[in-house]
């Protein structure tokens, strides 16, 4: 038993908090936020560059052949920015899902320019009745010549606004299965709309006579398109979990800290205990979703059975982000609520994320599955 | 990272020795009565006897030194004993005994060598039962305001005063205490930390009515008695780091009780009863476990103890590894405390009153479920209430101070 990181991730994590520290300073994220375009080009190219991207990339494809503890790692101090992608979507999701669906050739055009940044590929799943199983999907490629044809949408679409080309789940005509196609963002008919409000980088993606070739359908077959997103689901959720992690430590050491300094009633406000118990149950949330992230990781990473992790990771985690956050607005009070204090942030993307990829109440159900009940 | 101990192949080896060893050494017909008060004196002195065996072997306390009767062993080695025995439904000790987990680690930090090889070998080897004394009728969440004396008499200290919520069925061989030694010292600087012998003249033993005896513990205490101390002659040789510093021992023993130890067993026998009398017992015509509220409070009830494992886990971890702690003790138990509660709650909601009987015939799984629902909410308060962890926490974490309060030494 060991609960430490290696050295190595020791390395990584402090490089990667400097990296964020630096690069991502809140009047940069703030920016971000405020111009609605998430991925301006100069911290996210400097983001590419560090190889970061490929982490989940094996080495014979151009990326690190990291773990997924290494990825946790890495992704844990992205959270605290917290930075927005396409990172994780791209990186993890649509990097296991080309890794598990695609083709050798596919895996060889795709994985080296998702692991440079080159492309991202956000996989797009969701719909008007929004969920996650796969009779939620209804979008269809119907035959047209040598390819397809897409008409319909996806929403809420989390990260499309940001990506190069998406990975759109589309039912097979007339067919009971589900394929993964890549089409550019740019291509002719595909209109991608940010969401407005109270939202994190979401957006509806509409696709009006798109054109999808034959060679863009993952695997060239609907046979292994769903299992493949689910199998990189499974692997993406823990690392998610990270994310959420790193974003419950910066808001549970922005709490802590202005517990020290906020004066009233002539005492830090930290001295009181009802303020107390908002920081212990931030606190105990930021913990809850630390170890379960990481026994998924490691589990995952050791070939264990990790079913039962993966779904309480995911439970947890994100109610436990969106909680802290919540915790964190009481001890800030109304300053908490300013855009330009930063807490708003995390509270922003603790909201999208408590969905994406299934919400605590979906992976509760699947628990009881996994646990045999 | 790595969550489970691991095993090299002579570590193996050693569990292949255990599991044979307790297979030859576990007394026959161990019982598990819900309710810890109805182990009977003959299951008590069997398990004090296996006890015995297993400090003989140097595997009731594996950890501690050889030179103080313990096994010198590793942790890994410590956690393939207690997994084995976990088998058995049974914990390290296998009864109620504060001796080697929290005075005897006191002793170990504070007292001199001639009362290390006094106290500590009867205790390592499970000769001798003990039990902390610490709750007064005036001193509960505050512990430090205890009032019983223990006022110097030449080469003596004669003790008086009144112990509450104390030990277990069955007796002790020694109490370790908190006493006051100088009346007129300011707080915390007033204090001795004593090992009593059980059988002096002048203590008495009054068992106490409640609930359920509740307790952090793994093995259940059954009875709490009120102690009472009337002109007990204690030799001097028997108070542990010098007068006036019983409050700063007891910061040891006081940080372990308060979760710091963690716990690396991995089986929670309370969840595995209930997941399987749900699945097993029926409801209008289909598995407890299928009925879909039923099943929702069941996932509740596993994320929580799924949560209070990983806790102890992580903090069994931190104290084998000298990683430095500063809030992972009190919320350890904080957490477990609150979320026994919650789980009971759940309990209650899956099985309805059949929560609440030991009835043979309508009560759920032996008594077992009722008995949880007792000691969920009795156990919210041993050793540190729930929210005297969350003081601690609050002032390891530094809340509103820039000084964060210092763990107590464990070593």
């Amino acid at each position: 038993m060991d609960l430490a990181l290696t050295p190595d991730q020791e390395m990584l994590k402090s490089v990667v908090h400097r990296f964020v520290q630096q690069e991502y300073p809140k009047e940069t994220l703030l920016e971000i936020a405020a111009s609605g375009s998430p991925t301006p080009s100069e911290p996210w190219s400097k983001l590419a560059e560090t190889g970061w991207l490929g982490i989940a990339v094996p080495l014979e494809y151009g990326g690190e052949g990291g773990t997924l503890t290494d990825a946790g790692v890495l992704f844990e101090e992205l959270g605290r920015g917290p930075v927005p992608g396409p990172h994780i979507t791209s990186g993890i999701l649509g990097v296991f899902t080309v890794l598990a669906g695609g083709t050798e050739e596919q895996k060889r055009e795709w994985l080296p320019l998702l692991a440079r940044g080159e492309r991202t590929l956000v996989p797009a799943v969701t719909e008007a009745d929004y969920g996650w199983e796969q009779e939620d999907v209804r979008l269809a490629a119907h035959r047209n010549g040598a390819g397809f044809r897409l008409n319909g949408s996806k929403v809420y679409v989390f990260d499309a606004n940001s990506a190069s080309h998406l990975l759109c789940a589309v039912r097979s005509e007339g067919g009971d299965q589900v394929g993964l196609v890549t089409v550019p963002a740019s291509a002719p008919g595909v209109e991608v709309r940010p969401l407005p409000g109270f939202s994190w980088n979401m957006a509806e993606v509409k696709f009006n006579d798109v054109a999808v070739g034959e060679s863009d359908l993952l695997g060239l077959s609907f046979d292994s398109g769903w299992d493949a997103l689910q199998w990189a689901i499974d692997r993406t959720i823990p690392v998610l979990g990270a994310f959420q992690v790193g974003g419950c430590q910066a808001v549970y050491e922005m709490s802590v800290d202005y517990s020290r300094t906020r004066v009233q009633f002539g005492t830090p406000v930290g001295r009181f205990q009802r303020v107390q118990d908002h920081i212990i149950n931030l606190v105990n949330h930021l913990d809850s979703a630390r170890w379960t992230t990481y026994e998924a990781l490691w589990k995952l990473d050791t070939d264990r059975p990790a079913q039962e992790s993966v779904h309480l990771a995911k439970a947890v985690g994100s109610e436990a982000y969106h909680q802290a956050c919540n915790y964190a607005h009481e001890v800030h009070a109304g300053l908490g609520g300013m855009t330009e204090y930063g807490l708003t942030l995390h509270t922003t993307a603790s909201r999208t994320l408590y969905h994406y990829l299934g919400n605590p109440r979906f992976h509760r159900l699947r628990l009881a599955d996994a646990l045999g009940l | 990272m790595d969550f489970e101990p691991r095993y090299t192949e002579e570590q193996e080896r050693f569990r292949v020795e255990v599991r044979e060893w307790l297979k030859e050494n576990m007394p026959e017909d161990i019982v598990h009565p819900p309710d810890s008060i109805d182990l009977t004196y003959e299951q008590y002195q069997k398990r004090r006897e296996l006890g015995r065996r297993l400090g003989d072997k140097g595997w009731l306390w594996a950890t501690a030194p050889v030179e103080y009767g313990g096994g010198g062993l590793t942790v890994d080695q410590s956690v393939i004993i207690e997994e084995e025995i976990d088998e058995y439904g049974l914990t390290i000790p296998p009864y109620y005994d504060t001796g080697g987990r929290l005075g005897g680690a006191s002793i170990l930090v504070w007292g001199s060598e001639e009362q290390k090889q006094h106290f500590l070998p009867n205790i390592m080897k499970g000769r001798v039962r003990t039990w902390q004394l610490l709750s007064e009728p005036e001193a509960g969440s505050d512990l430090a305001n205890v009032k019983a004396t223990a006022i110097r008499d030449g080469d003596d200290y004669i003790v008086n005063g009144q112990k509450i919520y104390v030990g277990s069925s069955f007796g002790a061989d020694y109490m370790w205490t908190l006493l006051v030694t100088d009346p007129d010292a300011p707080r915390h600087q007033n204090l001795g930390w004593f090992m009593i012998p059980g059988d002096l003249p002048g203590i008495t033993i009054q068992p106490m009515e409640m609930l359920i005896s509740g307790g952090e513990g793994g093995a259940g205490s059954g009875e709490k008695n009120t102690v009472y101390f009337d002109n007990v002659r204690v030799p001097a040789f028997n108070l542990v780091g010098g007068e006036n510093q019983g409050w700063k021992v007891a910061t040891t023993h006081l940080e372990l009780e308060h979760g710091a130890g963690g716990r690396a067993a991995r089986r929670n026998w309370m969840v595995d009863r209930l997941f399987e009398y749900c699945r097993t017992h029926q409801r209008r015509g289909q598995p407890i476990s299928k009925d879909p509220e039923a099943r929702d409070r069941l996932v509740d009830v596993f994320v929580e103890s799924e949560i209070a494992r990983l806790f102890g886990m992580r903090n069994y971890w931190m104290r084998h590894s000298k990683t430095p702690m500063t809030y992972e003790g009190p919320q350890n138990s904080y957490f477990r405390k609150m979320s026994n509660l919650r789980q009971a709650t759940y309990i209650l909601d899956i099985l309805g009153p059949a929560a609440l009987t030991y009835d043979p015939e309508l009560g759920a799984e032996d008594g077992h479920m009722e008995a949880f629902q007792r000691s969920a909410i009795i156990g919210v308060h041993p050793a540190g209430t729930a929210d005297i962890q969350k003081v601690i926490m609050a002032r390891r974490i530094g809340i509103g101070r820039e000084v964060r309060e210092k763990a107590g030494a464990l070593a």
